[in-house]
Protein backbone atom coordinates (compact mmCIF):
# COMPACT_ATOMS: atom_id res chain seq x y z
CA UNK A 1 0.00 0.00 0.00
CA UNK A 2 1.56 3.52 -1.19
CA UNK A 3 2.20 5.40 1.97
CA UNK A 4 0.76 9.19 2.04
CA UNK A 5 1.98 11.15 5.33
CA UNK A 6 1.78 15.22 5.39
CA UNK A 7 4.26 16.96 7.74
CA UNK A 8 3.18 19.67 10.27
CA UNK A 9 4.08 22.16 8.00
CA UNK A 10 1.30 21.00 5.45
CA UNK A 11 4.36 19.05 3.21
CA UNK A 12 4.08 15.81 1.54
CA UNK A 13 6.47 13.36 2.11
CA UNK A 14 8.23 11.32 0.17
CA UNK A 15 7.39 7.04 0.15
CA UNK A 16 10.79 6.53 1.89
CA UNK A 17 10.31 9.32 4.45
CA UNK A 18 6.55 7.68 5.22
CA UNK A 19 8.14 4.07 5.85
CA UNK A 20 10.85 6.12 8.47
CA UNK A 21 8.39 7.52 10.05
CA UNK A 22 6.62 4.36 10.38
CA UNK A 23 9.40 2.67 11.70
CA UNK A 24 9.78 5.41 14.33
CA UNK A 25 6.16 5.29 15.56
CA UNK A 26 6.65 1.24 16.02
CA UNK A 27 10.04 1.55 17.80
CA UNK A 28 8.71 4.20 20.15
CA UNK A 29 5.45 2.32 20.63
CA UNK A 30 7.56 -0.93 21.31
CA UNK A 31 9.61 1.41 24.22
CA UNK A 32 6.57 2.85 25.87
CA UNK A 33 4.74 -0.66 26.41
CA UNK A 34 7.27 -3.92 26.50
CA UNK A 35 10.20 -1.69 26.79
CA UNK A 36 10.80 -3.63 30.44
CA UNK A 37 10.04 -6.94 28.73
CA UNK A 38 13.03 -6.64 26.64
CA UNK A 39 16.32 -7.83 27.04
CA UNK A 40 19.20 -5.05 27.87
CA UNK A 41 20.96 -5.57 24.32
CA UNK A 42 17.56 -4.94 22.55
CA UNK A 43 16.28 -2.29 24.59
CA UNK A 44 19.58 -0.22 24.85
CA UNK A 45 20.15 -0.63 20.72
CA UNK A 46 16.67 0.38 20.17
CA UNK A 47 16.99 3.50 22.72
CA UNK A 48 19.95 4.43 20.58
CA UNK A 49 18.41 4.05 17.24
CA UNK A 50 15.41 5.43 18.76
CA UNK A 51 17.61 8.63 19.22
CA UNK A 52 18.77 8.79 16.20
CA UNK A 53 15.19 8.61 14.32
CA UNK A 54 14.10 11.42 16.45
CA UNK A 55 16.47 13.39 14.48
CA UNK A 56 15.19 12.35 10.99
CA UNK A 57 11.61 13.10 12.52
CA UNK A 58 12.81 16.56 13.83
CA UNK A 59 14.44 16.75 10.25
CA UNK A 60 11.04 16.32 8.67
CA UNK A 61 8.93 18.44 10.98
CA UNK A 62 7.12 15.59 12.40
CA UNK A 63 7.38 17.31 15.83
CA UNK A 64 8.64 13.89 17.73
CA UNK A 65 8.65 16.08 21.16
CA UNK A 66 10.59 14.67 23.97
CA UNK A 67 11.71 10.84 25.23
CA UNK A 68 12.98 11.39 28.01
CA UNK A 69 10.04 8.99 29.92
CA UNK A 70 11.58 6.37 27.22
CA UNK A 71 14.82 6.52 28.28
CA UNK A 72 16.21 8.54 25.61
CA UNK B 1 20.18 11.14 -7.13
CA UNK B 2 22.97 13.52 -7.21
CA UNK B 3 24.31 14.31 -3.99
CA UNK B 4 22.85 17.01 -2.08
CA UNK B 5 25.34 20.33 -1.44
CA UNK B 6 23.29 20.13 1.69
CA UNK B 7 23.02 18.49 4.95
CA UNK B 8 18.73 19.10 4.92
CA UNK B 9 17.79 20.57 1.93
CA UNK B 10 14.50 20.82 2.17
CA UNK B 11 15.23 23.33 5.20
CA UNK B 12 18.49 24.98 3.94
CA UNK B 13 16.73 26.48 0.99
CA UNK B 14 13.57 27.12 2.62
CA UNK B 15 11.94 30.35 1.55
CA UNK B 16 12.10 33.24 4.47
CA UNK B 17 8.81 32.66 5.23
CA UNK B 18 8.12 29.01 5.40
CA UNK B 19 11.75 29.32 7.78
CA UNK B 20 9.73 32.12 10.24
CA UNK B 21 6.66 29.63 9.95
CA UNK B 22 8.87 26.87 11.16
CA UNK B 23 10.68 28.96 14.05
CA UNK B 24 7.29 30.06 15.05
CA UNK B 25 5.59 26.58 15.71
CA UNK B 26 9.22 25.52 17.30
CA UNK B 27 8.86 28.29 19.54
CA UNK B 28 5.77 27.25 20.92
CA UNK B 29 6.72 23.87 21.68
CA UNK B 30 9.41 25.01 23.26
CA UNK B 31 7.54 27.30 25.60
CA UNK B 32 4.80 24.47 25.93
CA UNK B 33 7.95 22.16 27.10
CA UNK B 34 9.56 24.47 29.58
CA UNK B 35 6.39 25.60 31.11
CA UNK B 36 5.17 21.94 31.31
CA UNK B 37 8.78 20.42 32.75
CA UNK B 38 10.83 23.01 33.86
CA UNK B 39 9.39 25.75 37.08
CA UNK B 40 11.98 27.99 36.93
CA UNK B 41 11.68 28.76 33.06
CA UNK B 42 7.57 28.44 33.95
CA UNK B 43 7.98 31.11 36.48
CA UNK B 44 9.97 33.28 34.37
CA UNK B 45 7.82 33.03 31.13
CA UNK B 46 4.32 33.60 33.27
CA UNK B 47 6.02 36.88 34.86
CA UNK B 48 6.35 37.91 31.49
CA UNK B 49 2.54 37.06 30.23
CA UNK B 50 4.13 34.09 28.20
CA UNK B 51 1.90 31.49 27.71
CA UNK B 52 1.92 28.31 24.84
CA UNK B 53 -1.24 28.98 23.53
CA UNK B 54 -0.51 32.59 22.57
CA UNK B 55 2.78 32.08 20.93
CA UNK B 56 1.61 32.16 17.14
CA UNK B 57 4.25 34.49 15.62
CA UNK B 58 7.98 35.16 15.99
CA UNK B 59 6.97 38.70 17.07
CA UNK B 60 6.20 36.79 20.20
CA UNK B 61 9.60 36.33 21.34
CA UNK B 62 9.91 39.62 22.04
CA UNK B 63 7.94 38.90 24.94
CA UNK B 64 10.41 36.36 26.49
CA UNK B 65 12.41 37.79 29.19
CA UNK B 66 16.41 38.01 27.99
CA UNK B 67 18.91 35.63 29.67
CA UNK B 68 22.38 36.28 30.67
CA UNK B 69 25.10 33.89 32.14
CA UNK B 70 24.80 35.66 35.54
CA UNK B 71 21.00 34.59 35.55
CA UNK B 72 22.65 31.18 34.62
CA UNK B 73 25.41 31.15 36.97
CA UNK B 74 23.37 32.31 40.03
CA UNK B 75 20.73 29.82 39.20
CA UNK B 76 24.13 27.09 39.51
CA UNK B 77 25.11 28.94 43.19
CA UNK B 78 21.49 28.50 44.56
CA UNK B 79 20.45 25.69 43.24
CA UNK B 80 24.18 23.45 42.44
CA UNK B 81 25.37 21.57 40.63
CA UNK B 82 23.03 22.19 37.56
CA UNK B 83 20.78 25.31 38.72
CA UNK B 84 16.91 25.31 38.21
CA UNK B 85 17.08 24.76 34.48
CA UNK B 86 16.91 21.18 33.81
CA UNK B 87 13.51 19.79 31.91
CA UNK B 88 14.80 16.20 33.13
CA UNK B 89 15.95 14.18 35.74
CA UNK B 90 19.86 14.04 36.00
CA UNK B 91 20.07 10.00 35.83
CA UNK B 92 18.13 10.50 32.47
CA UNK B 93 21.49 12.12 31.15
CA UNK B 94 23.92 10.58 29.55
CA UNK B 95 26.50 13.29 29.12
CA UNK B 96 27.91 15.77 31.48
CA UNK B 97 30.00 19.20 30.16
CA UNK B 98 31.26 22.42 31.09
CA UNK B 99 32.36 25.44 29.69
CA UNK B 100 35.97 26.23 29.24
CA UNK B 101 36.50 29.38 31.66
CA UNK B 102 37.16 31.74 29.14
CA UNK B 103 34.95 34.09 30.63
CA UNK B 104 33.98 33.29 33.95
CA UNK B 105 35.69 31.14 36.64
CA UNK B 106 33.06 29.13 37.75
CA UNK B 107 32.59 26.82 34.84
CA UNK B 108 28.49 26.29 33.66
CA UNK B 109 27.48 22.50 34.13
CA UNK B 110 25.28 21.25 31.56
CA UNK B 111 23.45 17.66 30.81
CA UNK B 112 22.35 16.09 27.77
CA UNK B 113 20.47 12.93 26.83
CA UNK B 114 20.40 10.31 24.28
CA UNK B 115 18.77 11.80 21.40
CA UNK B 116 20.11 15.68 22.86
CA UNK B 117 23.52 14.05 22.18
CA UNK B 118 22.81 12.92 18.65
CA UNK B 119 20.93 16.44 18.28
CA UNK B 120 24.36 18.13 18.72
CA UNK B 121 26.26 16.15 16.51
CA UNK B 122 23.51 16.62 14.06
CA UNK B 123 24.15 19.87 14.10
CA UNK B 124 28.04 19.76 13.40
CA UNK B 125 27.08 17.78 10.63
CA UNK B 126 25.55 20.90 9.15
CA UNK B 127 28.50 22.30 9.21
CA UNK B 128 30.60 19.63 8.35
CA UNK B 129 28.71 18.82 5.40
CA UNK B 130 27.97 22.13 4.07
CA UNK B 131 31.62 22.37 3.90
CA UNK B 132 32.46 19.37 1.70
CA UNK B 133 33.37 16.82 4.42
CA UNK B 134 32.37 13.38 2.98
CA UNK B 135 31.89 9.36 4.08
CA UNK B 136 35.19 9.52 2.38
CA UNK B 137 37.31 11.74 4.35
CA UNK B 138 39.73 10.94 7.02
CA UNK B 139 38.85 13.25 9.95
CA UNK B 140 41.97 14.48 12.58
CA UNK B 141 40.36 15.77 15.89
CA UNK B 142 42.91 17.89 17.57
CA UNK B 143 41.31 18.63 20.61
CA UNK B 144 41.96 17.58 24.42
CA UNK B 145 38.82 15.24 24.86
CA UNK B 146 37.99 16.26 28.33
CA UNK B 147 34.58 17.82 29.95
CA UNK B 148 35.49 20.81 28.30
CA UNK B 149 32.96 20.24 24.98
CA UNK B 150 34.80 21.41 22.29
CA UNK B 151 34.56 19.19 19.19
CA UNK B 152 33.10 16.04 20.91
CA UNK B 153 29.85 17.01 18.83
CA UNK B 154 32.10 17.10 15.96
CA UNK B 155 33.50 14.10 16.07
CA UNK B 156 30.39 12.30 16.06
CA UNK B 157 29.09 14.09 13.54
CA UNK B 158 32.15 12.74 11.66
CA UNK B 159 30.89 9.15 12.50
CA UNK B 160 27.45 9.68 11.52
CA UNK B 161 28.40 10.70 8.17
CA UNK B 162 30.40 7.84 7.70
CA UNK B 163 34.19 9.18 7.70
CA UNK B 164 36.93 7.66 9.49
CA UNK B 165 37.48 9.88 12.79
CA UNK B 166 40.85 9.91 14.46
CA UNK B 167 40.81 11.40 17.56
CA UNK B 168 43.85 13.38 18.82
CA UNK B 169 43.92 13.95 22.17
CA UNK B 170 46.80 13.37 24.90
CA UNK B 171 48.86 13.94 21.87
CA UNK B 172 51.65 16.54 21.88
CA UNK B 173 51.59 18.66 18.25
CA UNK B 174 54.68 16.70 16.92
CA UNK B 175 52.97 13.36 17.35
CA UNK B 176 49.62 15.27 15.92
CA UNK B 177 51.33 16.61 12.81
CA UNK B 178 52.94 13.14 12.25
CA UNK B 179 50.22 11.24 12.65
CA UNK B 180 47.66 13.77 10.07
CA UNK B 181 50.65 13.08 7.42
CA UNK B 182 51.02 9.12 8.12
CA UNK B 183 47.21 8.22 7.99
CA UNK B 184 46.76 10.43 5.19
CA UNK B 185 43.96 12.92 7.17
CA UNK B 186 42.26 14.93 4.55
CA UNK B 187 40.12 16.46 7.41
CA UNK B 188 41.89 18.57 10.03
CA UNK B 189 39.97 20.10 13.12
CA UNK B 190 40.88 22.57 15.61
CA UNK B 191 40.93 25.88 16.93
CA UNK B 192 42.84 28.65 14.64
CA UNK B 193 45.67 29.38 16.89
CA UNK B 194 46.48 25.66 16.52
CA UNK B 195 46.26 25.04 13.15
CA UNK B 196 49.11 28.18 13.47
CA UNK B 197 50.79 26.10 15.78
CA UNK B 198 50.73 22.76 14.35
CA UNK B 199 51.84 24.19 10.47
CA UNK B 200 54.67 25.76 12.79
CA UNK B 201 55.74 22.58 14.05
CA UNK B 202 55.53 20.97 11.13
CA UNK B 203 58.00 23.32 9.26
CA UNK B 204 60.24 22.60 12.21
CA UNK B 205 60.08 19.07 11.45
CA UNK B 206 60.68 19.44 7.89
CA UNK B 207 57.04 18.19 7.07
CA UNK B 208 55.56 19.42 3.92
CA UNK B 209 52.16 19.96 4.79
CA UNK B 210 51.63 20.79 1.27
CA UNK B 211 52.57 17.59 -0.06
CA UNK B 212 50.35 16.13 2.76
CA UNK B 213 46.52 14.79 1.72
CA UNK B 214 44.82 17.30 3.96
CA UNK B 215 42.44 19.64 1.78
CA UNK B 216 39.98 21.08 5.00
CA UNK B 217 40.35 22.51 8.11
CA UNK B 218 37.26 23.61 10.56
CA UNK B 219 38.15 25.91 12.45
CA UNK B 220 36.14 26.93 15.95
CA UNK B 221 36.73 28.25 19.29
CA UNK B 222 38.04 31.45 18.61
CA UNK B 223 36.86 34.33 16.53
CA UNK B 224 39.99 33.66 14.39
CA UNK B 225 38.95 31.87 11.76
CA UNK B 226 36.46 34.60 10.24
CA UNK B 227 39.25 36.68 10.04
CA UNK B 228 40.21 37.02 7.01
CA UNK B 229 44.18 37.49 7.23
CA UNK B 230 44.32 34.46 9.95
CA UNK B 231 42.17 32.43 7.69
CA UNK B 232 44.03 33.04 4.48
CA UNK B 233 47.53 32.69 6.45
CA UNK B 234 46.30 29.16 7.96
CA UNK B 235 45.17 28.06 4.18
CA UNK B 236 48.56 29.36 2.94
CA UNK B 237 50.50 27.41 5.45
CA UNK B 238 48.28 24.05 4.98
CA UNK B 239 47.24 24.90 1.64
CA UNK B 240 43.56 23.58 2.29
CA UNK B 241 40.47 25.41 2.51
CA UNK B 242 39.43 26.63 6.38
CA UNK B 243 35.96 26.86 6.83
CA UNK B 244 34.99 29.04 10.31
CA UNK B 245 32.48 27.13 12.95
CA UNK B 246 30.76 28.51 16.19
CA UNK B 247 29.19 26.91 19.26
CA UNK B 248 29.21 27.23 22.77
CA UNK B 249 28.81 24.80 25.72
CA UNK B 250 25.43 26.58 27.01
CA UNK B 251 23.85 25.24 23.77
CA UNK B 252 25.80 22.15 23.47
CA UNK B 253 27.13 22.79 19.83
CA UNK B 254 27.59 25.01 17.27
CA UNK B 255 24.65 27.43 15.86
CA UNK B 256 26.68 28.85 12.77
CA UNK B 257 28.69 27.56 10.10
CA UNK B 258 30.83 28.47 6.67
CA UNK B 259 29.69 26.70 3.72
CA UNK B 260 31.71 25.65 1.04
CA UNK B 261 31.42 28.77 -0.97
CA UNK B 262 33.35 30.55 1.85
CA UNK B 263 30.98 33.58 1.52
CA UNK B 264 33.24 35.80 4.42
CA UNK B 265 30.72 34.86 6.67
CA UNK B 266 28.78 31.74 8.98
CA UNK B 267 25.56 30.54 7.56
CA UNK B 268 22.90 30.43 11.36
CA UNK B 269 21.47 27.04 11.82
CA UNK B 270 17.62 28.34 11.17
CA UNK B 271 16.34 25.76 11.64
CA UNK B 272 17.53 24.88 14.83
CA UNK B 273 17.67 28.48 16.25
CA UNK B 274 16.61 31.89 16.35
CA UNK B 275 19.50 34.37 16.58
CA UNK B 276 18.34 37.80 17.25
CA UNK B 277 21.10 40.78 16.98
CA UNK B 278 20.27 43.31 19.27
CA UNK B 279 22.03 46.66 20.49
CA UNK B 280 23.92 45.41 23.92
CA UNK B 281 23.01 48.86 25.84
CA UNK B 282 19.17 49.50 24.23
CA UNK B 283 18.39 45.48 24.26
CA UNK B 284 16.50 46.78 20.69
CA UNK B 285 17.15 44.72 17.36
CA UNK B 286 19.53 46.22 15.06
CA UNK B 287 18.77 45.83 11.11
CA UNK B 288 20.78 43.69 8.52
CA UNK B 289 24.45 45.17 8.13
CA UNK B 290 25.00 46.35 11.66
CA UNK B 291 26.70 45.32 14.88
CA UNK B 292 24.76 43.81 17.46
CA UNK B 293 24.56 41.17 20.45
CA UNK B 294 24.28 37.77 18.99
CA UNK B 295 20.78 36.36 21.50
CA UNK B 296 19.98 32.83 20.74
CA UNK B 297 16.87 30.78 21.06
CA UNK B 298 17.57 27.00 20.32
CA UNK B 299 14.91 24.09 19.87
CA UNK B 300 17.17 21.41 19.96
CA UNK B 301 18.45 20.61 23.73
CA UNK B 302 15.35 19.33 25.20
CA UNK B 303 17.00 19.18 28.84
CA UNK B 304 17.92 22.09 29.19
CA UNK B 305 15.18 24.67 27.33
CA UNK B 306 17.48 28.02 26.36
CA UNK B 307 15.23 30.96 25.45
CA UNK B 308 16.73 34.25 24.24
CA UNK B 309 20.29 33.83 25.81
CA UNK B 310 22.46 36.72 25.66
CA UNK B 311 25.88 35.46 24.57
CA UNK B 312 27.65 38.85 24.66
CA UNK B 313 29.23 37.77 20.90
CA UNK B 314 29.33 40.85 18.53
CA UNK B 315 27.44 39.66 15.02
CA UNK B 316 26.47 41.35 11.84
CA UNK B 317 23.76 39.58 10.08
CA UNK B 318 23.09 39.66 6.67
CA UNK B 319 20.71 38.05 4.76
CA UNK B 320 21.29 34.03 3.29
CA UNK B 321 21.14 35.80 -0.43
CA UNK B 322 24.35 36.86 0.06
CA UNK B 323 26.14 33.44 -0.64
CA UNK B 324 26.49 31.95 -3.72
CA UNK B 325 25.49 28.27 -2.14
CA UNK B 326 21.66 28.17 -2.19
CA UNK B 327 20.85 28.73 1.25
CA UNK B 328 18.47 30.52 2.25
CA UNK B 329 19.76 30.71 6.10
CA UNK B 330 21.31 34.18 7.35
CA UNK B 331 24.51 35.20 7.83
CA UNK B 332 26.88 36.53 10.54
CA UNK B 333 29.01 38.47 8.08
CA UNK B 334 32.85 37.68 8.92
CA UNK B 335 31.57 35.24 12.27
CA UNK B 336 32.07 36.20 15.50
CA UNK B 337 33.08 39.43 15.64
CA UNK B 338 34.30 39.38 18.87
CA UNK B 339 32.55 39.91 22.36
CA UNK B 340 30.98 42.91 24.12
CA UNK B 341 33.10 42.69 27.11
CA UNK B 342 37.05 42.17 24.68
CA UNK B 343 36.76 45.46 23.98
CA UNK B 344 39.38 47.78 25.77
CA UNK B 345 39.53 51.73 26.35
CA UNK B 346 42.82 53.00 25.91
CA UNK B 347 43.30 56.33 26.31
CA UNK B 348 39.73 57.10 24.55
CA UNK B 349 40.24 54.81 21.90
CA UNK B 350 38.25 50.84 21.58
CA UNK B 351 40.31 48.25 21.52
CA UNK B 352 39.29 44.68 19.80
CA UNK B 353 41.72 41.90 20.35
CA UNK B 354 40.19 41.05 16.88
CA UNK B 355 41.38 44.06 15.09
CA UNK B 356 44.83 44.21 16.06
CA UNK B 357 45.04 40.06 15.11
CA UNK B 358 43.23 41.18 11.94
CA UNK B 359 46.63 43.83 11.46
CA UNK B 360 49.17 41.02 12.70
CA UNK B 361 48.20 38.47 10.36
CA UNK B 362 49.03 40.34 7.48
CA UNK B 363 52.36 39.46 8.63
CA UNK B 364 53.13 35.96 8.27
CA UNK B 365 56.52 36.38 9.56
CA UNK B 366 55.24 37.02 12.62
CA UNK B 367 54.46 33.59 14.40
CA UNK B 368 53.00 34.58 17.87
CA UNK B 369 51.83 37.96 19.10
CA UNK B 370 50.58 39.24 22.57
CA UNK B 371 48.67 42.94 23.25
CA UNK B 372 50.05 43.81 26.84
CA UNK B 373 47.90 46.76 28.75
CA UNK B 374 49.91 48.49 31.49
CA UNK B 375 50.44 51.62 33.18
CA UNK B 376 53.14 54.26 32.89
CA UNK B 377 54.52 56.43 35.34
CA UNK B 378 51.93 55.12 37.22
CA UNK B 379 48.96 56.85 35.42
CA UNK B 380 49.10 56.66 32.03
CA UNK B 381 47.27 53.81 29.95
CA UNK B 382 49.77 52.08 27.53
CA UNK B 383 49.24 49.42 25.03
CA UNK B 384 52.06 47.42 23.57
CA UNK B 385 51.92 44.34 20.70
CA UNK B 386 54.80 42.08 21.38
CA UNK B 387 56.01 39.76 18.64
CA UNK B 388 57.74 36.96 17.50
CA UNK B 389 59.90 36.78 14.35
CA UNK B 390 61.76 34.00 13.66
CA UNK B 391 62.64 34.36 10.18
CA UNK B 392 66.49 35.31 10.17
CA UNK B 393 66.09 36.53 6.70
CA UNK B 394 62.73 39.11 7.63
CA UNK B 395 63.53 42.44 8.41
CA UNK B 396 61.85 42.73 11.59
CA UNK B 397 62.33 46.57 11.76
CA UNK B 398 60.66 46.97 8.79
CA UNK B 399 58.10 44.66 10.10
CA UNK B 400 57.51 46.46 13.47
CA UNK B 401 57.60 49.58 11.85
CA UNK B 402 54.79 48.52 9.43
CA UNK B 403 52.56 47.32 12.08
CA UNK B 404 52.57 49.71 14.40
CA UNK B 405 51.62 52.48 11.60
CA UNK B 406 49.09 50.22 10.64
CA UNK B 407 47.33 49.63 13.94
CA UNK B 408 48.28 53.55 14.88
CA UNK B 409 45.97 54.37 11.34
CA UNK B 410 43.38 51.57 12.15
CA UNK B 411 42.65 52.98 15.86
CA UNK B 412 42.60 57.04 15.90
CA UNK B 413 46.19 57.45 15.62
CA UNK B 414 46.47 55.69 19.24
CA UNK B 415 50.16 54.76 19.42
CA UNK B 416 50.98 51.61 19.80
CA UNK B 417 54.03 50.18 21.38
CA UNK B 418 55.46 47.20 18.71
CA UNK B 419 58.29 45.27 20.24
CA UNK B 420 60.28 42.44 19.36
CA UNK B 421 59.82 38.98 21.40
CA UNK B 422 62.21 36.40 21.99
CA UNK B 423 61.08 33.40 20.09
CA UNK B 424 59.43 30.63 21.94
CA UNK B 425 58.61 32.94 25.25
CA UNK B 426 55.20 34.31 23.97
CA UNK B 427 52.44 31.64 25.35
CA UNK B 428 50.79 28.68 23.09
CA UNK B 429 47.59 27.79 22.83
CA UNK B 430 45.68 24.84 22.13
CA UNK B 431 41.97 25.81 23.21
CA UNK B 432 41.07 29.12 23.38
CA UNK B 433 44.05 31.64 22.64
CA UNK B 434 44.46 34.14 25.23
CA UNK B 435 46.34 37.21 23.79
CA UNK B 436 45.37 39.88 25.74
CA UNK B 437 47.34 40.80 29.05
CA UNK B 438 45.74 43.96 30.68
CA UNK B 439 48.01 44.25 33.79
CA UNK B 440 46.91 48.25 33.82
CA UNK B 441 46.65 49.54 37.69
CA UNK B 442 44.65 52.28 36.19
CA UNK B 443 41.67 51.58 33.93
CA UNK B 444 41.02 53.71 30.71
CA UNK B 445 40.94 57.93 31.25
CA UNK B 446 38.18 57.64 34.23
CA UNK B 447 41.39 57.58 36.70
CA UNK B 448 39.85 54.18 37.89
CA UNK B 449 42.29 52.47 40.13
CA UNK B 450 42.43 48.47 40.57
CA UNK B 451 42.00 46.89 43.59
CA UNK B 452 45.95 45.21 44.27
CA UNK B 453 45.48 41.94 44.33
Amino acid sequence: MKHQMKNLMDEDLTEPECVLVDIYRQLARVLETSGDELSPFAKRNALKALAALWQVMNGLDMDPGQVYDLGA
Amino acid sequence: MTESPYWNPRHETMPRDRIEALQARKLRNLVEWADSSVPWQSKRLRDAGVTPDQVSSLDDLQQIPLMTREDWMQGQLEHPPYGPILAAAPESAIRYHMTSGTTGATPIRVLDGMKDWEWIAEMWCYGLWGFGVRPSDIVFVAFGYSTFIGFWGLHYAGEKIGCLVLPGGAMTTDQRVRQIVDMGATVVCSTPTYALRMAQEAKSMGVDLAGSSVQRLILSGEPAGSIPATKKLIEREWVAMAGDTAGMTELGTIMIFECAEQPGGTHIIEDHYIEEVLDPESGKPVPYGEMGERVVTSFGRGFIPVFRYRTRDLVVKVPGSSCRCGRTFDIYEGGIRGRVDDMKLVRGTNVYPRAVEAIVREFPEIDEFQIHLYTAEGIRDEIEVLMEIPDVDADPYRIMGEVGKKLADAHEGLRFGVKQAETGTLPRFELKAKRMLDERIVIGTEGERRSQP
